[in-house]
């Protein structure tokens, strides 16, 4: 199949490149298609719609940046920090818009699991319906959100 | 024999493909030297202030850097920090893809370019900011490096070449890092803490950031006695000419440029109204209190105000507590006739901008240097 020049140069801001040093797809094998619709189905499985789980992660990431780097509980054993980092990332995706580099670590001691929010990685969800690859840095794996934000079945 | 043969076959059609890459390898790089030269090109800027007579086929960045006119950029010239905008009047090429989401419609109207990623094939026409064209590239010595906090280290630089530095105090230099574990050099902007008084050297405050590359090639490989190389002075953070009340407020290694600016303007005698508001997070992230304390005693016009937004409730902390945005809305319920200077995290600033102005600040009288 011929790709066209903008899928070309999605594809290659996918990986590592000018964009970002680790790229968005981690160790993943599976193409863009096959993320998007596995973590879809994952969450359509677990009946939490996507505009549930991004507001969820955005709600975490402004708590944590007005916060100015203090680390806050945001649900019981669950904890945000924000990270500040110079700079700004463009989006892969073309005329996406730029996206401040700070990150937001949320972390579960309960259930021993961690997320990374960027507002870069908020976006791809939102618009995009990519979580990043498995075994990238900020990957949004929807099972561990789920999990960490105690998201319900349609609610 | 019929081995033989076999064996004399295949060593003539190697060493031909050999000869045939190479002479296509040749026939490369002629054809590049004869159909891609561009000669000299002619870039002039800021409508004849300077011309530049300069090979063509180079990044605009890199040929005015070349001729000592440094451009901000924090990433080497990858397009990837979209520092180093300049208009580009004529003889700009097409906006190039790497450059597409860093343009808004303002700059597009304005003819604004990436000039990393703008190639200088034929003569061509630019605007700088004035202010540029005295930036320099300098090569210095670390003297010293201190820790501050857990995660904030003082450089403090001895220039090389040039000797000297003229600045105004707020302004902040560009550090190049080396090459280390397979990352490329890269250039971060840090202000300035030293006075413009002493020419001979610059200090600097670093914050560790997580991953950084610059940072932790400062924490990590930087050592006392090694050579630097840096560029500035850049920036428009400094004071204004007129006699309103400052507030400065800072958290972490925003201090810097307000480090600089109040000991600049208590040895030029100054009278201005001050008050300093540092947020950090416990009394471990403080530093310089010993120093801005003394400066409260010794002159009339400052008062420093450090306040914790997640000190224990049992320590022994006497200061104001509370976010940094909180504790200046309680300080200060009226800023009509105050001028702010701010400087520390994007998210800290869009939240002071927010308490002064509902606090009768204008935004026209609120400076900051976003560390974005």
């Amino acid at each position: 199949m011929k790709l066209s020049p903008e899928e070309q140069r999605l594809i290659h801001n996918l990986k590592s490149s000018k964009f970002s040093k680790e790229g968005f797809l981690g160790t993943d094998s599976r193409s863009l298609e096959e993320i998007i619709t596995d973590d879809l189905r994952t969450l359509g499985k677990a009946g939490v719609p996507k505009e549930l789980l991004v507001q969820a992660l955005k709600d975490a990431y402004q708590k944590a940046r007005n916060t100015f780097g203090a680390e806050i509980e945001i649900k019981k054993n669950v904890k945000a920090v924000f990270h500040e980092s110079m700079g700004r990332i463009p989006s892969p995706f073309c005329k996406d818009g730029l996206f401040e580099k700070g990150e937001v670590v949320v972390t579960d001691s309960a259930n021993n699991l961690s997320l990374i929010i960027t507002s870069l990685g908020i976006n791809l969800i939102e618009k995009h319906d990519f979580f990043q690859g498995r075994g990238c840095r900020f990957r949004i794996d929807p099972v561990v959100a789920i999990k960490i934000f105690k998201l319900l079945p349609g609610r | 024999m019929a081995i033989g043969s076999i064996l004399v076959s295949v060593g003539i059609s190697v060493g031909f493909l050999l000869c045939t890459g190479l002479i296509l390898a040749l026939l490369l790089i002629l054809a590049e030297k004869k159909i891609l030269n561009y000669g000299t090109c002619c870039i002039d800027v800021n409508e004849g202030e300077k011309k530049l007579q300069v090979p063509g086929g180079g990044s605009l960045l890199s040929s005015l850097a070349e001729n000592e006119i440094f451009i901000p950029s924090a990433c080497g010239g990858r397009g990837t920090c979209a520092y180093c905008k300049v208009q580009v009047i004529e003889g700009g090429s097409m906006i190039s893809p790497v450059e597409e989401p860093y343009l808004g419609p303002e700059e597009r109207k304005n003819q604004v370019r990436l000039s990393c990623q703008v190639k200088v094939r034929k003569d061509i026409k630019i605007r700088v900011p004035k202010e540029l064209l005295s930036v320099k590239k300098y090569r210095g010595k670390l003297l010293s490096k201190r820790p501050l906090t857990y995660d904030i280290v003082e450089l403090r630089i001895e220039l090389l070449e040039p000797k000297t530095i003229d600045f105004v105090a707020g302004l902040y230099v560009q550090l190049e890092s080396e090459e280390y574990d397979g990352h490329d050099r890269v250039m971060r902007a840090y202000s300035m803490s030293s006075t413009p008084s002493d020419k001979n050297h610059i200090e600097l405050m670093v914050r560790k950031v997580p991953n950084g590359i610059c940072t932790t090639w400062v924490f990590e490989h930087l050592k006392e006695g090694q050579e630097v190389v840096f560029s500035g002075p850049h920036g428009k953070f400094h004071l204004s000419n007129t006699d309103a009340e400052i507030i400065f407020i800072a958290g972490g290694s925003g201090m810097a440029p307000i480090w600089g600016i109040l000991r600049d303007i208590k040895e030029k005698g100054n009278t201005r109204k001050a008050t300093y508001f540092f947020g950090a997070l416990t009394q471990k992230d403080l530093f310089f209190v010993d120093e801005l304390t003394k400066l409260q005693q010794e002159v009339s016009w400052f008062k420093f105000i450090p306040a914790l937004s997640n000190e224990p409730a049992n320590s022994d902390w006497k200061g104001a507590r509370g976010l940094i945005t909180d504790v200046v809305a309680r300080y200060m319920p009226d800023c009509s006739k105050n001028e702010g200077y701010l400087c520390g995290s994007p998210g800290m600033i869009d939240a002071c901008i927010k308490v002064l102005t509902k606090a009768g600040m204008t935004e026209d009288r609120v400076f900051y240097d976003k560390f974005v």
